[in-house]
């Protein structure tokens, strides 16, 4: 049995496009779900999707658990030994009140790679496999949420690059999420059940591409 | 001072991801020895690949996808296991880089512009006006420039060098040297030279038969019989001669006919019994040398396999290699399956071997 746990924020956790934070897709419909559908019975999927979740940046409105940086250690050790980590957060890091560059919020990304490499909650103390995700960058017109997220949009298309060379640079694994889904018009920064889907059977592909020895 | 540890990254490897090629020197030790195992072994997966290479599942993902990104390296159809998603192997681009080879023979010279996995796009062939294998076309320049007009500005960035195989004994003349100034100078394409028969067998390594094989024993029959052995992927060559006369020299002298060219024997011999003969006869000289350097190469090393690369007509290398496993237990020896100019298919193998592969 393999493990994966999926680290990610309120794209994760599956709440549903244009409703409020207690309406979340059903499991069997959520990418981490759809994932651990894909790659069959030899694998156990934990789903860790908190709404608001930022990478490693403390909320002064929304409350200090937020901050992933603060939660994932823990996380990690509950549930190690963990054969693949998947990340995907970054969104939130957008907000106003954090005004962050798409670079500043890949750094974010770095430090979470580089605490999990620091805990190296792999089987028998190694280091896990990391994936990081490129969210899908967000619509133009985000509803009520345009002014939290004032400027936003424009830098939410810069992630995916960032993220890149932050993966490249730190050598993990990583996934422009935008390649296979967008963000859905109902609010402009949440998946559809669609969306979920399409990532969902991604994600299965990538973590099996990794390559698995038969055992 | 910042903490390094969370410095910005350095985007090197991906700022340098426009169409073509990357510089040589940005090619990393660990990009060269994935490319060389994808050369080596064909399709293959990432799992394998870290296998093969002992570089961690990471890395070979970072460096595939940038190598997939440089439009080097492609996603092969999924492939189904008996559970789980699909997998998905990773291979060559065909379309990913190009090399032009040539060869100098004792005929011909012979040009070939050919893709990543070694398939002929383009070829010329120039007929020398006097047989011998000792100097420049006049026309290859030329030829050259006109096989590189006729291909595309996108395919053009992607040309790796120009391999140029030269025959055993071939003068450091003035006439290569001005060759080899004005390819590189004009054409802006480094000019590798090598061997042109260890050229023909690392050809066949790379692109044909011998693919698979880690040792093995290489026969080249043109004017005369070259013999080759290779030890797990490394070509050797004796330190004494490695060239014999009973090759198509030979032949042709037994016909009394010098100066015809072999293409019209071979056509003449159909339906001819004289000539049928002469050919049986000149096989049984060519398979008796060949099974006693078989024979030598057995006193030291286990081969068990011969590959014959020639472009006389495909049956009669067949026969000959029946002939040959016929007479030496445990041998299996095949045609090799370049049979296109092979000299100058493995000679463009060259610039591929040095710009991309851990041997380069």
């Amino acid at each position: 049995m393999r493990t994966v746990l999926c680290f990610g924020d309120s794209n994760t956790h599956g709440q549903i496009p244009g409703r409020g934070p207690l309406d979340r897709f059903d499991w069997s419909a959520r990418w981490p779900g759809v994932m651990a559908q894909a790659l069959g019975p030899g694998w156990y999927v934990i789903e860790e999707g908190l709404s608001g979740r930022t990478t490693v940046r403390d909320d002064p409105i929304e409350g200090m658990h937020k901050n992933g940086r603060h939660y994932l250690t823990p996380c990690l050790q509950s549930h190690a030994p963990i054969d693949v980590v998947i990340l995907m957060l970054g969104t939130n890091d957008l907000k106003r009140r954090f005004f962050q560059t798409a670079a500043e919020v890949a750094m974010g990304v770095g430090c979470l790679i580089f605490d999990i490499k620091d805990l190296s909650p792999g089987p028998g103390g190694q280091v896990p496999e990391i994936l990081v995700v490129a969210p899908p960058p967000m619509l133009d017109d985000l509803r009520e949420w345009s002014g939290v997220f004032e400027g936003a949009p424009a830098v939410s298309r810069r992630l995916a690059l960032e993220f890149e060379i932050q993966a490249d640079s730190n050598e993990v694994h990583f996934f422009d999420a935008a390649s296979v889904c967008a963000c859905d018009p109902a609010d402009g920064f949440h998946l559809s059940a669609e969306a979920h889907r399409d990532l969902g059977l991604a994600l299965a592909a990538e973590v099996s591409g990794i390559g698995w020895a038969n055992d | 001072m910042p903490d390094m540890r969370f410095a910005p990254p350095n985007p090197i490897r991906i700022a340098d991801r426009a169409a073509g090629l990357n510089a040589v020197s940005v090619r990393s030790y660990n990009e060269r020895l994935v490319l060389s195992m994808l050369l080596q072994h064909g399709s293959t997966t990432r799992f394998d690949i870290g296998e093969k290479t002992g570089l961690s599942a990471q890395t070979v993902s970072v460096i595939v996808r940038s190598l997939e990104q440089e439009g080097l390296v492609t996603r092969g159809e999924a492939q189904r296991g008996r559970m789980g998603p699909p997998t998905i192997p990773m291979g060559l681009n065909p379309e990913g880089a190009y090399s032009i080879g040539i060869s100098i023979g004792f005929r011909t010279t012979d040009i070939v512009l050919i893709d990543f996995v070694g398939g002929v796009i383009d070829s010329e062939t120039l007929r020398h006006v006097s047989p011998g294998a000792d100097h420049v076309h006049p026309k290859l320049y030329s030829t050259v420039g006109t096989l590189l007009a006729k291909i595309s500005k996108a395919r053009r960035r992607r040309i790796a060098g120009i391999g140029l195989a030269l025959p055993e004994g071939f003068g450091d003349t003035r006439e290569l040297a001005t060759f080899k100034e004005r390819a590189e100078a004009d054409f802006g394409l480094e000019v590798f030279v090598q061997n042109d028969v260890t050229a023909a067998a690392n050809g066949e390594s790379l692109f044909g038969v011998a693919r698979d094989l880690d040792n093995y024993l290489f026969f080249y029959i043109g004017a005369m019989v070259h013999t080759r052995l290779i030890l797990n992927h490394q070509i050797h060559r004796s330190s004494s001669t490695s060239a014999f006369d009973v090759g198509l020299l030979h032949f042709e002298r037994a016909l009394g006919s010098n100066g015809v060219s072999t293409e019209d024997l071979w056509r003449r011999s159909e339906g001819s019994p004289q000539y049928a003969t002469a050919v049986e006869r000149w096989k049984a000289d060519c398979v008796a040398l060949l099974a006693d350097k078989v024979r030598e190469a057995r006193q030291f090393v286990d081969v068990g396999t011969v590959v014959l690369s020639s472009y006389v007509p495909r049956d009669l290398c067949q026969s000959i290699c029946d002939d040959l496993s016929s007479r030496e237990q445990g041998l299996s020896a095949v045609v090799g399956s370049i049979h296109l100019a092979p000299k100058a298919v493995g000679a463009a193998s060259l610039p591929y071997a040095s710009r991309f592969t851990v041997a380069g």
